[in-house]
Protein backbone atom coordinates (compact mmCIF):
# COMPACT_ATOMS: atom_id res chain seq x y z
CA UNK A 1 0.00 0.00 0.00
CA UNK A 2 1.29 3.81 -0.69
CA UNK A 3 1.34 6.65 1.04
CA UNK A 4 -2.37 7.97 1.07
CA UNK A 5 -1.50 11.89 -0.62
CA UNK A 6 -3.14 14.21 1.17
CA UNK A 7 -6.20 16.34 -0.40
CA UNK A 8 -4.21 19.67 -0.45
CA UNK A 9 -1.25 18.12 -2.05
CA UNK A 10 -3.34 15.89 -4.62
CA UNK A 11 -5.39 19.21 -5.79
CA UNK A 12 -1.70 20.57 -6.48
CA UNK A 13 -0.67 17.88 -8.25
CA UNK A 14 -4.08 17.63 -10.84
CA UNK A 15 -3.36 21.69 -11.31
CA UNK A 16 -0.26 21.26 -11.99
CA UNK A 17 -1.39 18.41 -14.53
CA UNK A 18 -4.26 20.87 -16.20
CA UNK A 19 -1.87 24.01 -16.26
CA UNK A 20 0.87 21.85 -18.24
CA UNK A 21 -1.87 20.43 -20.56
CA UNK A 22 -1.05 17.23 -19.78
CA UNK A 23 -4.49 15.41 -19.76
CA UNK A 24 -6.83 14.35 -22.06
CA UNK A 25 -7.04 16.78 -24.81
CA UNK A 26 -10.86 16.71 -24.95
CA UNK A 27 -11.26 18.37 -21.37
CA UNK A 28 -9.54 20.48 -19.38
CA UNK A 29 -10.20 22.33 -15.94
CA UNK A 30 -8.41 25.46 -13.90
CA UNK A 31 -8.36 27.20 -10.74
CA UNK A 32 -11.79 29.67 -10.46
CA UNK A 33 -9.50 31.72 -7.99
CA UNK A 34 -6.02 31.54 -8.00
CA UNK A 35 -5.62 32.91 -4.68
CA UNK A 36 -7.96 30.53 -2.85
CA UNK A 37 -5.81 28.67 -0.92
CA UNK A 38 -8.28 25.58 -0.07
CA UNK A 39 -8.39 25.20 -4.04
CA UNK A 40 -12.48 24.19 -3.62
CA UNK A 41 -13.73 25.58 -6.45
CA UNK A 42 -12.43 24.89 -10.63
CA UNK A 43 -13.53 25.21 -13.93
CA UNK A 44 -13.83 22.73 -16.21
CA UNK A 45 -14.35 22.09 -20.01
CA UNK A 46 -15.79 19.57 -22.29
CA UNK A 47 -15.37 19.42 -25.93
CA UNK A 48 -18.73 17.36 -27.11
CA UNK A 49 -17.67 14.17 -28.41
CA UNK A 50 -17.77 13.79 -32.30
CA UNK A 51 -20.53 11.97 -34.05
CA UNK A 52 -23.14 13.07 -31.85
CA UNK A 53 -25.49 16.07 -31.24
CA UNK A 54 -22.72 17.19 -29.11
CA UNK A 55 -19.61 17.82 -31.88
CA UNK A 56 -18.01 20.60 -31.69
CA UNK A 57 -20.19 22.50 -29.06
CA UNK A 58 -17.93 23.37 -25.88
CA UNK A 59 -19.30 22.83 -22.28
CA UNK A 60 -18.56 24.81 -18.99
CA UNK A 61 -18.75 23.21 -16.10
CA UNK A 62 -18.29 24.39 -12.17
CA UNK A 63 -16.79 21.73 -10.21
CA UNK A 64 -16.29 21.69 -6.24
CA UNK A 65 -14.04 20.01 -4.38
CA UNK A 66 -14.97 19.73 -0.10
CA UNK A 67 -12.62 19.28 2.46
CA UNK A 68 -12.73 15.60 2.39
CA UNK A 69 -11.82 15.13 -1.39
CA UNK A 70 -10.74 13.22 -2.85
CA UNK A 71 -11.82 10.27 -0.02
CA UNK A 72 -15.41 11.53 -1.55
CA UNK A 73 -16.11 12.73 -4.98
CA UNK A 74 -16.21 16.33 -6.05
CA UNK A 75 -19.66 18.13 -6.93
CA UNK A 76 -20.20 18.82 -10.73
CA UNK A 77 -22.16 21.43 -12.12
CA UNK A 78 -22.82 22.03 -16.08
CA UNK A 79 -22.74 26.03 -16.65
CA UNK A 80 -23.82 25.35 -20.26
CA UNK A 81 -27.19 24.15 -20.73
CA UNK A 82 -27.15 19.88 -21.85
CA UNK A 83 -29.82 17.65 -21.53
CA UNK A 84 -28.77 14.59 -20.58
CA UNK A 85 -30.24 12.48 -17.96
CA UNK A 86 -27.73 13.09 -15.61
CA UNK A 87 -28.22 16.43 -15.40
CA UNK A 88 -31.08 18.63 -13.64
CA UNK A 89 -32.88 20.81 -16.00
CA UNK A 90 -33.57 23.44 -13.26
CA UNK A 91 -29.87 23.80 -11.88
CA UNK A 92 -27.71 21.88 -13.79
CA UNK A 93 -26.30 19.94 -10.88
CA UNK A 94 -25.07 16.39 -12.43
CA UNK A 95 -27.29 13.44 -10.27
CA UNK A 96 -23.81 11.62 -8.85
CA UNK A 97 -26.00 8.91 -8.90
CA UNK A 98 -26.11 7.98 -12.54
CA UNK A 99 -22.88 8.46 -13.15
CA UNK A 100 -20.95 5.27 -12.51
CA UNK A 101 -17.23 6.84 -11.41
CA UNK A 102 -19.47 9.21 -9.37
CA UNK A 103 -21.65 6.69 -7.58
CA UNK A 104 -18.42 4.27 -7.00
CA UNK A 105 -15.61 6.57 -6.24
CA UNK A 106 -12.22 5.47 -5.52
CA UNK A 107 -9.75 8.03 -4.17
CA UNK A 108 -7.22 7.85 -7.00
CA UNK A 109 -10.01 8.88 -9.86
CA UNK A 110 -9.37 12.99 -10.53
CA UNK A 111 -11.18 15.53 -11.86
CA UNK A 112 -10.23 14.51 -15.25
CA UNK A 113 -11.64 11.02 -14.45
CA UNK A 114 -15.38 12.74 -14.44
CA UNK A 115 -14.94 14.84 -17.38
CA UNK A 116 -13.73 12.32 -19.13
CA UNK A 117 -16.30 9.64 -18.14
CA UNK A 118 -19.16 12.59 -18.51
CA UNK A 119 -17.87 12.95 -22.04
CA UNK A 120 -18.45 9.24 -23.07
CA UNK A 121 -21.67 9.48 -21.35
CA UNK A 122 -22.63 12.00 -23.90
CA UNK A 123 -21.76 9.58 -26.60
CA UNK A 124 -23.96 6.78 -25.46
CA UNK A 125 -26.39 5.26 -28.20
CA UNK A 126 -29.11 6.61 -25.67
CA UNK A 127 -27.73 9.68 -25.49
CA UNK A 128 -25.99 10.94 -28.01
CA UNK A 129 -29.43 11.58 -30.36
CA UNK A 130 -31.54 13.75 -27.74
CA UNK A 131 -32.20 17.16 -28.85
CA UNK A 132 -30.04 20.06 -27.54
CA UNK A 133 -31.06 23.38 -26.66
CA UNK A 134 -29.26 26.18 -28.58
CA UNK A 135 -25.57 26.04 -28.36
CA UNK A 136 -24.13 28.95 -26.00
CA UNK A 137 -27.34 29.20 -23.50
CA UNK A 138 -26.49 28.68 -19.83
CA UNK A 139 -28.55 27.56 -17.28
CA UNK B 1 1.48 0.16 6.41
CA UNK B 2 4.87 0.53 8.41
CA UNK B 3 6.51 3.95 8.58
CA UNK B 4 9.82 3.35 6.78
CA UNK B 5 12.90 3.95 9.74
CA UNK B 6 13.91 6.84 8.36
CA UNK B 7 10.82 8.81 8.83
CA UNK B 8 10.55 7.17 12.15
CA UNK B 9 14.12 8.68 13.22
CA UNK B 10 13.21 11.79 11.40
CA UNK B 11 10.31 12.52 13.40
CA UNK B 12 12.01 11.02 16.88
CA UNK B 13 14.76 13.57 16.42
CA UNK B 14 12.67 16.64 15.67
CA UNK B 15 11.03 15.21 18.95
CA UNK B 16 14.43 15.94 21.15
CA UNK B 17 15.28 19.18 20.31
CA UNK B 18 15.00 21.24 22.88
CA UNK B 19 11.72 22.96 23.49
CA UNK B 20 11.73 26.41 23.00
CA UNK B 21 8.40 27.34 24.42
CA UNK B 22 8.64 26.20 28.14
CA UNK B 23 5.49 27.99 29.21
CA UNK B 24 3.09 26.52 26.47
CA UNK B 25 1.67 23.31 27.74
CA UNK B 26 2.50 20.53 25.60
CA UNK B 27 -1.20 19.58 25.88
CA UNK B 28 -1.94 22.80 23.67
CA UNK B 29 -0.56 20.65 20.56
CA UNK B 30 -2.80 17.77 21.74
CA UNK B 31 0.30 15.59 22.96
CA UNK B 32 1.30 13.65 25.22
CA UNK B 33 5.01 12.82 25.93
CA UNK B 34 5.11 8.65 25.32
CA UNK B 35 3.13 8.49 21.88
CA UNK B 36 5.10 8.82 19.03
CA UNK B 37 2.08 9.66 16.92
CA UNK B 38 1.51 12.85 19.23
CA UNK B 39 5.22 13.73 18.95
CA UNK B 40 6.15 17.06 18.50
CA UNK B 41 9.40 19.18 17.14
CA UNK B 42 10.95 21.79 18.45
CA UNK B 43 13.78 22.89 16.25
CA UNK B 44 14.25 26.46 16.77
CA UNK B 45 10.92 28.53 15.85
CA UNK B 46 9.75 25.63 14.45
CA UNK B 47 6.79 23.01 14.80
CA UNK B 48 6.14 20.09 13.09
CA UNK B 49 3.13 17.56 14.22
CA UNK B 50 2.41 14.33 12.00
CA UNK B 51 -1.44 13.90 11.55
CA UNK B 52 -2.55 10.73 13.65
CA UNK B 53 -4.22 9.34 10.73
CA UNK B 54 -0.95 9.96 8.28
CA UNK B 55 2.48 10.24 9.42
CA UNK B 56 3.77 11.04 6.39
CA UNK B 57 1.69 14.48 6.45
CA UNK B 58 2.79 17.27 9.19
CA UNK B 59 1.05 20.47 10.16
CA UNK B 60 4.23 22.80 10.15
CA UNK B 61 4.44 26.24 12.08
CA UNK B 62 7.46 28.74 11.33
CA UNK B 63 8.36 31.41 13.29
CA UNK B 64 9.34 34.31 11.27
CA UNK B 65 12.86 35.30 11.37
CA UNK B 66 14.04 38.16 13.44
CA UNK B 67 14.95 41.52 11.48
CA UNK B 68 12.73 40.12 8.49
CA UNK B 69 9.37 41.80 7.44
CA UNK B 70 7.98 38.70 8.57
CA UNK B 71 9.13 39.27 12.28
CA UNK B 72 5.93 38.21 14.79
CA UNK B 73 4.40 36.37 12.64
CA UNK B 74 3.30 32.61 12.61
CA UNK B 75 3.14 30.72 9.40
CA UNK B 76 1.15 27.93 9.06
CA UNK B 77 2.43 25.16 6.29
CA UNK B 78 2.00 21.62 5.00
CA UNK B 79 4.51 19.38 4.30
CA UNK B 80 4.32 15.80 3.12
CA UNK B 81 6.65 12.94 2.54
CA UNK B 82 5.67 11.22 -0.64
CA UNK B 83 6.24 7.35 -1.28
CA UNK B 84 9.83 7.58 -2.40
CA UNK B 85 10.88 10.26 0.25
CA UNK B 86 14.07 10.46 0.81
CA UNK B 87 14.98 10.12 -2.98
CA UNK B 88 12.74 12.59 -3.83
CA UNK B 89 12.20 15.75 -1.32
CA UNK B 90 9.36 16.34 0.39
CA UNK B 91 6.52 18.42 -0.35
CA UNK B 92 5.71 21.60 1.33
CA UNK B 93 3.10 24.81 0.91
CA UNK B 94 2.28 27.48 3.09
CA UNK B 95 -1.34 27.79 3.96
CA UNK B 96 -0.87 31.33 5.71
CA UNK B 97 -0.86 34.31 3.11
CA UNK B 98 2.89 35.61 2.71
CA UNK B 99 4.26 38.61 0.58
CA UNK B 100 7.37 37.28 -0.82
CA UNK B 101 9.00 36.75 -4.09
CA UNK B 102 10.15 33.37 -3.69
CA UNK B 103 6.73 32.06 -2.79
CA UNK B 104 3.23 31.70 -5.00
CA UNK B 105 -0.55 32.77 -4.12
CA UNK B 106 -1.32 29.12 -3.29
CA UNK B 107 1.94 29.16 -1.12
CA UNK B 108 4.23 27.31 -3.48
CA UNK B 109 7.92 27.88 -2.69
CA UNK B 110 10.65 28.24 -4.93
CA UNK B 111 13.67 26.84 -3.19
CA UNK B 112 16.38 24.59 -4.74
CA UNK B 113 17.05 22.63 -1.95
CA UNK B 114 13.12 21.67 -2.78
CA UNK B 115 13.95 20.93 -6.18
CA UNK B 116 17.02 20.32 -8.41
CA UNK B 117 19.62 20.56 -5.13
CA UNK B 118 17.75 17.63 -2.99
CA UNK B 119 19.70 15.15 -2.01
CA UNK B 120 18.37 12.30 0.38
CA UNK B 121 21.10 13.43 3.19
CA UNK B 122 18.91 16.43 4.05
CA UNK B 123 15.71 16.00 6.54
CA UNK B 124 12.92 17.17 7.55
CA UNK B 125 14.34 19.71 10.08
CA UNK B 126 17.29 21.39 7.57
CA UNK B 127 14.32 22.00 5.04
CA UNK B 128 12.35 23.65 7.24
CA UNK B 129 15.41 26.18 8.13
CA UNK B 130 16.11 26.69 4.76
CA UNK B 131 12.38 28.05 4.55
CA UNK B 132 13.02 29.79 7.25
CA UNK B 133 15.87 31.51 5.96
CA UNK B 134 15.05 31.84 2.94
CA UNK B 135 11.88 34.63 4.57
CA UNK B 136 15.22 35.99 6.42
CA UNK B 137 16.47 36.46 3.01
CA UNK B 138 14.31 36.90 0.16
CA UNK B 139 15.35 36.44 -3.49
CA UNK B 140 13.81 38.23 -6.45
CA UNK B 141 15.85 37.43 -9.17
CA UNK B 142 14.76 33.68 -8.72
CA UNK B 143 11.42 34.12 -8.24
CA UNK B 144 8.07 32.68 -8.32
CA UNK B 145 5.87 34.93 -7.87
CA UNK B 146 6.56 37.33 -10.67
CA UNK B 147 4.28 40.81 -9.76
CA UNK B 148 5.94 40.74 -6.36
CA UNK B 149 9.58 39.89 -7.54
CA UNK B 150 9.12 42.98 -9.51
CA UNK B 151 8.17 45.24 -7.37
CA UNK B 152 11.06 44.04 -4.81
CA UNK B 153 13.31 44.80 -7.58
CA UNK B 154 11.61 48.29 -8.21
CA UNK B 155 10.62 49.67 -5.41
CA UNK B 156 12.51 47.42 -1.99
CA UNK B 157 11.16 49.60 0.89
CA UNK B 158 7.51 49.56 -0.23
CA UNK B 159 7.44 45.54 -1.33
CA UNK B 160 8.74 45.61 2.61
CA UNK B 161 6.07 47.52 4.07
CA UNK B 162 3.98 45.44 2.08
CA UNK B 163 5.45 42.44 3.38
CA UNK B 164 4.86 43.55 7.33
CA UNK B 165 0.96 44.26 6.15
CA UNK B 166 0.56 41.03 5.22
CA UNK B 167 2.03 39.13 8.03
CA UNK B 168 0.19 41.76 10.80
CA UNK B 169 -2.78 40.57 8.88
CA UNK B 170 -2.78 36.96 7.98
CA UNK B 171 0.15 35.69 10.70
CA UNK B 172 -0.57 37.45 13.57
CA UNK B 173 -4.41 35.93 14.51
Amino acid sequence: MSAKVPRNFRLLEELEKGEKGLGAEACSYGLADGEDMMMSNWNGTILGPPHSVHENRIYSVNIHCGPDYPDNPPTIQFVSRVNIPCVDQRTGKVDPTKVPCLAQWKRDYTMETVLIELRRYMALPQHKKIPQPPEGSTF
Amino acid sequence: MALPKRIIKETERLMAEPYDYPHVPLTVFGASSDSLSLCISRVSGINAVPHEDNLRYFDVSIHGPAQSPYEGGIFRLELFLPDDYPMTPPKIRFLTKIYHPNIDRLGRICLDVLKNNWSPALQIRTILLSIQALLGAPNPDDPLANDVAQRWKDDEPAAIQTAKEWTRTHAMT
